[in-house]
């Protein structure tokens, strides 16, 4: 099988701390992966590193076998990589349908069309009602995104990256603040977005990563301590360490 | 879909109707006094709409949009005194010369957001004003241009007065309704979603810094033509036409009438000369009988002028049904 991500080496300092210290993955064409770690494990900064927010120090980001380290985020999502944040960043004067038709736009390339109609260009349109009838936000497609309930604009996050059709798909913690059923909903979302493209997944419910991953990867303090099969990688004795800690510290 | 077409043919045809009305004023026995006040207010209009396309659609706010129309108006009326009076030359020269200019220096000014944009924008205005101030050989420095003729359309003269403000209705209603098809464009809404939050518009493989590259220089293109309309009313300028404060009046005729509305601007602008002219009879110091108007409006209602028009709008409409 192809891979859909390959990093080799990645290395990120802020100052004096070296928040990614050479850091690999490797995510398969149509697996969820996750990436899992105690807080300030580096997750974050691997994952800004990867879709262009972040330059990093060192290192090697391939994306089907195209090196596109250190690239802008927009020529990312042209070869096929989209994103999502861990605090909602959705536009808020816009409707529901807007927000994911401006990505469909987006993608067929008709951001610089001055004189038609935004709403007329019709392929854009239709692709993002089809999205949000699969995702369940049909019935919201004219709210304004700003009243949104927090879960559904946790899902128009996700309509909006899919409206790009990547083929990577990364998403940032998207249960962040979300109740034990809506984590479920979202749970079996990125299970039927897997369908259509990669998923990476950065995520902290830990009963959600091991029910959904193909794979799992672990980092501490800025390093990959485990690779591996959700089953492999929660029995792993350093890992368990690395959590065991994580949860120690926690309760003080 | 449909529906947003209909507005914009509502919105268009409204405009055309708005404009309809200013062109009779003249011959329904307004004072020519009257006719040059709103002649000036509509040449400010255009250039707080220009405005708005940056800072109320794009996000970019800019202390230095002087620059803009006081360039619009250099170029244009050296050209009319030196070479011909042709309106439309001097309008394309002019167009021409802003163009090349935005584009230099937006493309350095945009590479950057917010308050480094805002100080930039400022600084660069400054220099294109010192540079008015001792570049005496062409701008005959404090003493500024003069001797700008009347302007020609198609070899005939346009008269001050009345003829003057009819071309300028024309140009305002063009730009008016050029602009609110532009920001329900494509391009517009892009300019939306960069204003909202530029990170997230880059993870939708938005060129943010050619958005606002571009952004720019159609705001100072549009910013020139009324540049050009004022230097022809005015047949002259002066480096004051590039000073800093021009820059903070244009904000805040822009913010008055309500900014990321396009419409509110144009009134905004209008208040703007019609209140100055009002206050600058009555008081020593206008401004700050027109501040306390300015704060009293904001603070009441953010979207300023156009936001009362709403909301007086929708209370209508509500007793209506």
């Amino acid at each position: 099988m192809a891979s859909a991500l390959v990093v080799r080496g990645l290395s990120k300092s802020f100052g004096a701390l070296r928040a990614v210290d050479g850091v690999g993955l490797e995510i398969r064409d149509g697996h969820v992966h996750s990436l899992i770690g105690p807080n300030g494990a580096g997750k974050t900064t691997v994952f800004n590193c990867v879709s262009g927010f972040l330059r990093p120090a060192g290192g090697q980001v391939l994306l089907r076998g195209l090196d596109v380290t250190a690239w802008a985020p927009h020529r990312l999502v042209a070869v096929g990589l989209a994103r999502t944040f861990q605090i909602t960043k959705v536009f808020g004067g816009l409707t529901v349908i807007e927000n994911v038709a401006l990505a469909a736009r987006s993608r067929l390339g008709k951001n610089l069309q001055m004189w038609r109609h935004a709403r007329g260009v019709a392929e854009a349109e239709a692709a993002a009602e089809e999205i949000l009838a699969m995702l369940g936000l049909g019935e919201h497609a004219a709210t304004s995104a700003e009243h949104l309930a927090h879960g559904d604009q946790r899902i128009l996050e996700i309509a909006i990256a899919l409206a790009l059709r990547p083929q990577l798909l990364m998403l940032d913690e998207p249960t962040a603040g979300m109740s034990a059923g809506e984590t479920e909903r979202i749970g079996e979302l990125i299970r039927r977005i897997v369908k259509r493209t990669t998923v990476l997944l950065v995520e902290h419910d830990m009963e959600m990563v091991l029910g959904i991953s193909d794979a799992i990867t672990v980092m501490t303090q800025g390093r990959v301590i485990a690779t591996g099969t959700p089953d492999a990688v929660s029995r792993d004795p350093q890992v368990q360490e690395a959590y065991l800690g994580a949860v120690e510290a926690r309760s003080f | 879909m449909k529906t947003g077409a209909r507005t914009s043919r509502a919105s268009a045809l409204a405009a055309v109707a708005a404009a309809g009305l200013l062109a009779v004023l003249p011959f329904l026995g307004a004072a020519p006094f009257t006719i040059t006040l709103l002649t000036e207010a509509l040449i400010f209009a255009i250039w707080a709409m220009s405005l708005d396309l940056l800072v109320g659609y794009t996000g970019l706010v800019t202390f230095g949009h002087a620059a803009a129309f006081g360039l619009g108006s250099y170029a244009a009326g050296y050209f009319a005194r030196e070479v011909t009076a042709d309106f439309l030359a001097s309008l394309l020269v002019a167009q021409v010369v802003v163009v090349a200019v935005a584009l230099t220096i937006g493309f350095v000014a945009t590479r950057v957001s917010g308050v480094a944009f805002a100080i930039i924008s400022l600084c660069i205005a400054q220099v294109l004003f010192q540079v008015a101030v001792a570049w005496r050989s062409v701008t005959e420095g404090m003493d500024g241009l003069v001797g700008v003729p009347l302007p020609k359309l198609l070899g005939l003269t346009v008269d001050a007065g009345t003829e003057f403000y009819l071309l300028t209705i024309l140009i305002v209603l063009a730009v008016y309704v050029g602009l609110s098809r532009l920001v329900e464009s494509p391009f517009g809404r892009t300019l939306q979603a960069i204003r909202t939050n530029e990170d997230r518009a880059a993870a939708i493989g938005i060129n943010v810094r050619l958005h606002k590259w571009l952004a720019f220089i159609l705001s100072w293109a549009i910013a020139g033509i009324g540049g050009t309309l004022m230097v022809f009313m005015k047949a002259g300028t002066t480096p004051m036409s590039l000073h800093w404060s021009e820059s903070g009046n244009v904000l805040v005729m822009a913010i008055f009438g309500g900014l990321g509305t396009l419409f509110g601007p144009l009134i905004g602008a209008v208040a703007f000369v019609f209140l100055r002219d009002e206050f600058t009879t009555r008081f020593e110091a206008w401004q700050f009988a027109f501040g306390l108007v300015f704060v009293v409006v904001v603070l009441a209602f953010p979207t300023g002028l156009a936001g009362i028009i709403t909301h007086v709008w929708r209370s209508l409409w509500r007793a209506r049904s």
